[in-house]
């Protein structure tokens, strides 16, 4: 056998090895993650339940319904739109784990695009998982890409155009925030996109909340984007907020910047529709290295630098944004906004119990509420 | 179906990747063609 062949045949036996361990760690990626039912959770149920051609795919996500018996408004949390904004998921975590519903129904999908926590985008860096000491041991979530997983929906088009004519970046066919208000016979996205929609139609969601996290140079940041029905009601918990020292940006839905939640779902259903967004370094462009303590507190040096030349929307120094104070910024706006619409709409009131306040979590730590 | 072709096409420029590596006679060059029939690999499986 010449030379060349046989350094041929090594390099192909190393190419499957390397494959092999490689595929190994991706495969592990698509197993799912643990989330207790906590004392709250009265029942659950599958996106699939409102658009039965998710049986049985990857993306069919788990929906918790936390229920009084004393009947009043109806409050939807949509966490994981973005799996690497790991603030979103955590909150809807913590609230299936810890909330008690005494009126009104409470209902929360942690991983809304389960597809994209079964990987991560090429080329960031990106850690693969966050960990959390509990009293019973290590708790561990994935942190996933933007968009979904290629070996659920491909090939990109070089130019996504929505369904409203718009001409968008041809990665954001997976991008679950600019393809509502879905479409049944879309893309795998799209029919992820067109599921929730049902579901937030069929349950007749009163107030819908979308949580994201957004890179500290991003414009919208610590915002609340509004749609235009719920306008009165975000100002009112901005102004709520304010009075607690939590400063948040109001934004209200451009009309014509579609596909996302906060325009699609107050469009295409009567509920009040909201976006959130907290500070996240490790989804940025200034970051500097980028691992799983970099997702937690959110210190980094270089958007320390960054904040000291004036190029960030939000404060910066050597403390970072831990996810204590993301997520203690989600629940407690999410908390100041149902409040407020209980006091619109008496006949939608919404009480529980069991969500710890902003303090709270800064204090006792995020993990001290997983189970 | 799309997905059966568009593996299909994979394996096909895996085996032209292959094939050319017993052609090379610089390891360099065969070393090249390795990595880059890793990714051809987990995409042909559809793992990555």
């Amino acid at each position: 056998m010449k030379k060349n062949h046989i350094i041929a045949i090594g390099f192909i036996i190393l190419s499957f090895l390397i494959a092999a361990v490689s595929g190994v760690s991706f495969i592990e990626k698509w197993k799912p993650d643990m989330i207790i039912n906590g004392p709250g959770v009265t029942r659950t149920a599958h996106l699939s339940d409102y658009f039965p051609d998710l049986k049985g795919e990857y993306s069919d996500s788990t929906i918790y319904f936390l229920e009084s018996e004393n009947p009043g408004g109806t409050v939807f949390l949509l966490g994981g739109t973005h799996p690497n904004e790991p603030a979103s998921m955590l909150s809807a975590v913590l609230l299936i784990e810890n909330a008690i519903v005494n009126q009104g129904r409470l209902i929360v999908i942690p991983q809304a695009n389960l597809s994209a926590f079964s990987h991560n985008d090429p080329q960031e860096a990106s850690p693969q998982y966050i960990h959390f000491a509990t009293d019973n041991g290590i708790r561990k979530f994935r942190y996933g890409s933007r968009a979904t997983n290629p070996i659920h929906q491909w090939p990109d088009p070089d130019i996504y155009i929505n369904q409203f004519g718009q001409s968008l970046s041809g990665g954001d066919n997976r991008n679950l925030n600019r393809g509502y208000p879905g479409n049944p016979s879309g893309n795998y996205t799209e029919k992820v996109c067109y599921a929730i929609m049902e579901f937030i139609r069929k349950e007749k969601c009163d107030l819908s909340i979308d949580l994201h996290e957004a890179s500290p140079e991003y414009p919208v940041i610590n915002a609340i984007v509004a749609h235009e029905r719920s306008g009165d009601l975000a100002s009112m918990a901005v102004m709520d907020l304010q009075m607690q020292d939590l400063e948040f940006n109001l934004e209200m839905s451009p009309p014509t910047f579609h596909g996302l939640t906060h325009r699609e779902w107050g469009d295409f259903s009567d509920t009040l529709a909201i976006l959130m967004e907290s500070a996240n370094a490790s989804q940025g462009r200034l970051r500097g290295r980028t691992d799983e303590a970099l997702a937690l507190t959110g210190k980094d040096k270089m958007y320390v630098k960054a904040a000291q030349l004036g190029k960030l929307y939000v404060p910066y120094d050597e403390n970072g944004h831990p996810i204590e104070e993301r997520v203690g910024r989600h629940l407690t706006a999410m908390v100041t906004l149902i409040n407020n619409m209980n006091l619109f709409y008496p006949e939608k009131t919404v009480e529980f119990s069991g969500v710890p306040s902003y303090q709270e979590i800064n204090e006792k730590g995020y993990s001290s509420y997983l189970k | 179906m799309l997905t059966i072709i568009y593996r299909l096409i994979i394996l096909f420029i895996s085996i032209l990747i292959v094939w050319d590596m017993f052609k090379e006679k610089n390891a360099w060059n065969q070393l090249t063609c390795a990595m880059v029939l890793v990714p051809f690999i987990l995409r042909m499986l559809m793992v990555k």
